[in-house]
């Protein structure tokens, strides 16, 4: 790595003074990402960074960020921004890179009761704004990876999927007026923000140019930052505060009648994927989402169990494994999901629980009533509301990443599901992955606009500690994508990112790039994207996560 | 343990920044959402415990060195354990409060240790306390007090005061009245008096752990010479290195903290409260009574996978992630006031927001120190309370300090002056 040029650095250190800027080789390697964690889908590879950045800088405004971008294109030289820096994405690609925290840009700048939509700076989490907008009666999405996440990034700078994608959307949908610092370092404010009238729409009357600044999937900090956005907000009709009994970790909120948490669960795939469209059909549900199957089809009730009893750990796994309800549990609810009712009035309660009934009649479904006990069913309903829980991806061994996954019609997944858990159950048994009975699949139970689709993955736990676990983990994500192509599933979520990054945590080479969106089955976007880029762009100082193809 | 036995932990570590949070599951508020103050205050990655993990990362790679931006990283941790209960919200096998720790250790051991810490260190060998005063004056703060003094006379109870408390002439009243206190209901307590040394728990935080352990040894030796079963102690910081730090070393000395202590008395009826105290309080949790107060269970073990990559230790390993601490005996106490109303701030119990005085970071770093307490007081303010009680001198100097800085008035108060208003 080149050391910035004092010149550089003394200009840099002008715009957010000394205490906002350091390239201290220590504080650079607090921002650099172990790809021994794979995060977000690639890898794992052991022992391997993200390259350490030139400088790091916390920005405290707006015109603070268009001055360090304007004097990045002045250098040539590359620039990367992140809010939460909760996976790989978020961190650079090259070496000698700015970086830009923008933990300091926090404030929740407004929000609209009446028009249902906070303005928020990057810095905001889903968990203060969820906390704020509760006060008010309203709510926010919080996508799958958690509230610890910048909502601001989950809308411009990936898609925001997550539990209540069935009520909310996703968050690229929900995402209104947003204020761009561009590529360049010019500042363009969207939607109706740009002529004027405020922050209610992204689409204009204005300049409408999400999908140019967004990109395929978000533009993952690849080009500009954006600085303030508008995002939609959705009813609440709970308290104002969640209340909150219980010890650390098994906290749980038990709140009004009108809210309800329950496991369903099916005879197939087929009146699983059945219920879910039903759900779709009937407009049921605030969120709906496959979320403790994250721990594996063996082991979720038994985990459950240790999760809501704070005398618990992890050193009491076998024994519970060996618990006969506890056994009788986990094979009730082999093919489930989660699915929170929530009333807006009582007989909106009423009718929404008569509905999921006569779904799971028709569909010969059932509640899992071990999921019902009172101390599971409050701790089910607060993990799903704030999902500030999301780090139990990790609880096992300190790494996770997804496999196989789907992006589609649930049948589509419905289908496979079964094959693909088949097939990493026999690779469980090398050793290298957690041993957790072949189908970990996992996602919300609703896509864009609130239903239609689902989001799965097959999540795969490992050890990044371990050579061996990492090595392994790495052996099986290659399998998973050769037996998905032989199978004409596609490329799984485990190699989704590795267009953007390779092995050795940089850039993925421009060949290997170009093949990938070649046999991509609509190249095409990213041809208008590498177009997109040379406008916006035009010095080239983000990333290959803004994916593009210039043949 | 060495800070390389934490290499597994650096590199399981998921980076995931939950230990820049309180549990988000407690969120109230955008306001009083943080809990490491640390973070908050210096905003680098670098602050939180997943940045300190990758600090200690590459110092023991060797891809980096010290340097004075390294020595502020570490000491600037208050050791105050915020990250720790947040981390184990989802995490069974990393214990990044431990981690803190022993990078300070390293830092000492490798002579990077502050100077205004080796000043405290000083006045500790010369003087045997941490507020560089004259050891002669240690046990003034108790001259008016008719209890036995130690080891020359005898008690099974003893009272340890503590250098806070000794010295500190705005609060030295509350180490009397916890001793009446005890005394009223019947307790034979003692004290050291002028014999009193220093417990080590703060040098201990700033990462002199064989200092500490010197202090410790002092004076487990002087309370077996005494007879002391049980020490009992209003400071949370002494508390916290007798429960927790000197069992390491051997101790099967009983620890209790003054508002336990009086808590049961209250509730055995030996203490009765009658008159009416109408005060609407707020109470601070420190972190070495509350979250940091767990007990100590003794563990030798060792790691083992189960379920192919599934980490677990073997016996089982105990848990410190704050859900044991001590937190109920200074509420119920409040309750019992007889027209005092308890109000709670946000961030309460395991979640608490430091004082600012932990770590050695009130000795070190003043301003962020006075910053952090600032914090906690606009967050007292925002109930509505007319008083901020809390049950450890740091917390109460902390408080009384940062008050006095920003020209404001709110009441201070350690718990047992107002147990003594209410008798």
């Amino acid at each position: 790595m080149a050391a910035l040029a004092k010149d550089l650095f003394r200009a840099l250190e002008d715009i957010v003074g000394p205490e906002n800027i350091s390239d201290d080789p220590a504080v650079l390697d607090s921002y650099r990402y172990s790809l021994s964690h794979t995060a977000i889908h690639i890898g794992p590879f052991f022992d391997t960074f993200t390259p350490r950045g030139a400088a790091v800088l916390l920005p405290g405004s707006t015109k603070e960020v268009q001055a360090i971008v304007k004097l990045c294109n002045k250098h040539k030289i590359k620039f990367k921004a992140s809010s939460t820096f909760w996976s790989a994405q978020g961190y650079p690609s090259e070496d000698n890179t700015i970086q830009l925290d923008m933990r300091r840009m926090d404030r929740i700048l407004e929000i609209d009761q009446k028009n249902m939509f906070a303005v928020i700076e990057p810095g905001v989490l889903g968990a203060t704004l969820q906390a704020e907008a509760m006060k008010v009666g309203l709510n926010t999405h919080i996508p799958g990876s958690g509230c610890s996440c910048s909502t601001l990034a989950s809308a411009t700078s990936y898609f925001g999927s997550g539990p209540s994608n069935l009520f909310a959307g996703w968050h690229y949908e929900n995402l209104l007026g947003l204020e761009w610092v561009m590529p360049t370092g010019d500042v363009l404010r969207t939607g109706s923000l740009g002529s004027g009238c405020g922050w209610f729409c992204g689409e204009g009357p204005g300049p409408s140019v999400k999908g140019v600044c967004r990109g395929f999937l978000g533009s993952k900090g690849s080009m500009g930052v954006y600085t303030k956005c508008a995002i939609k907000l959705f009813a609440w009709p709970g308290p104002r505060t969640l209340p909150i009994e219980g010890s650390a970790p098994a906290y749980k909120t038990r709140l009004p009648d009108n809210f309800k948490a329950y496991t369903v669960a099916f005879p197939s795939w087929q009146a699983w994927a059945d219920a879910a469209h039903l759900i779709w059909e009937t407009g049921i549900g605030y969120l709906a989402h496959r979320q403790f199957n994250m721990f594996g089809r063996d082991l979720k009730f038994a985990m459950v169990k240790i999760l809501t009893d704070p005398t618990r750990t992890l050193g009491d796994l076998e024994e519970l494994l060996e618990d006969p309800e506890v056994r009788k549990v986990t094979e009730q609810s082999k093919r489930d999901f989660q699915i929170v009712l929530v009333g807006m009035t009582r007989r909106d309660t009423e009718w929404q629980e008569k509905v999921l009934a006569e779904i799971l009649a028709r569909t010969g479904g059932w509640k899992v009533e071990a999921m019902n006990e009172p101390d599971i069913h409050d701790w089910t309903l607060l993990y799903l509301i704030r999902l500030g829980h999301k780090n139990l991806n990790l609880v096992f061994g300190g790494s996770y990443d997804g496999c196989f996954g789907l992006l589609g019609a649930v049948d589509f997944g419905a289908s496979h599901a079964e094959e693909a858990a088949e097939f990493k159950k026999e690779w469980e048994k090398h050793g290298a992955v957690v041993q957790a009975g072949g189908d970990c699949m996992m996602g919300p139970i609703g896509g864009q606009g609130g239903g239609g689709t689902g989001l799965w993955e097959n999540f795969t736990c490992f050890d990044p500690y371990d050579q061996e676990s990492t090595d392994g983990t790495l052996q099986f994500f290659d399998a998973c994508t050769e037996f998905g192509l032989s199978k004409g599933w596609g490329v799984g979520m485990e190699k989704w990112n590795a267009v953007a990054r390779g092995r050795d945590g940089k850039t993925t080479p421009k060949e290997e790039r170009d093949r990938m969106h070649r046999a991509a089955p609509q190249p095409s976007v990213f041809r208008y994207q590498h177009k997109v880029r040379e406008a916006f762009n035009p010095n080239d100082l983000g990333d290959a996560y803004y994916e593009t193809l210039d043949d | 343990m060495a800070l390389e036995d934490f290499a597994a932990e650096m590199d399981r570590c998921s980076q995931c920044s939950y230990c820049k949070w309180i549990p988000f599951d407690q969120m109230k508020s955008w306001r009083f959402a943080k809990n490491c103050p640390s973070i908050a205050y210096h905003n680098f990655n670098s602050y939180a415990a997943r940045g300190r993990y990758a600090v200690a990362r590459s110092l023991i790679k060797g891809h980096s060195g010290y340097s004075d931006t390294v020595r502020r990283i570490v000491f600037t941790c208050l050791a105050c354990g915020s990250c720790d209960v947040s981390c184990k919200i989802c995490r069974y096998n990393l214990e990044p409060l431990e981690m803190v720790r022993e990078l300070k250790f390293k830092l000492v051991q490798d002579g990077q240790g502050l100077d205004k810490h080796k000043a405290v260190l000083e006045s500790l060998q010369k003087e045997r306390n941490t507020m560089g005063r004259l050891n002669a004056q240690r046990g003034e703060w108790a001259d008016s007090l008719d209890v036995p003094r130690l080891p020359s006379q005898k008690a099974e109870v003893l009272f340890h005061a503590g250098c806070r408390y000794s010295y500190d002439p705005d609060l030295q009243s509350s180490a009397r009245v916890a001793v009446e206190l005890l005394k009223k209901a019947g307790v034979a307590v003692g004290i050291m008096g002028g014999r009193e040394i220093c417990c080590g728990g703060r040098v201990y935080s700033m990462g002199y752990k064989e200092e500490f352990a010197r202090l410790a040894r002092a004076n487990l030796s002087a309370w077996a010479e005494a007879g002391v079963k049980t020490v009992v102690t209003s400071c949370a910081d002494g508390y916290h290195a007798f429960k927790r730090l000197y069992p390491q070393l051997g101790s099967q000395v009983e620890a209790l903290h003054t508002v336990e202590l009086v808590d049961r008395l209250l509730k055995a009826g030996k203490l009765k409260l009658r008159s009416e105290v109408p005060l609407r309080v707020t109470y601070h949790d420190p972190c070495h009574l509350g979250r940091q107060g767990e007990p100590y269970v003794p563990w030798r073990g060792v790691e083992k996978k189960i379920k192919k990559q599934i980490i677990v230790y073997e016996p089982k390993r105990p848990r410190y992630n704050g859900a044991w601490g001590v937190y109920d005996p200074p509420r119920d106490i409040l309750k019992a006031i007889p027209g005092l109303e308890l109000v709670e701030m946000e961030r309460t119990r395991e979640y608490s927001w430091c004082c600012g005085a932990g770590g050695g970071v009130r000795e070190a770093y003043p301003e962020y120190a006075d910053w952090t307490a600032g914090e906690r007081i606009a967050e007292a303010r925002a109930t509505g309370a007319e008083a901020l009680v809390s049950a450890c001198p740091w917390c109460q100097r902390s408080f009384r300090d940062a008050l006095h800085a920003r020209g404001e008035a709110m009441k201070v108060y350690d718990i047992v002056e107002l147990v003594q208003k209410a008798l």
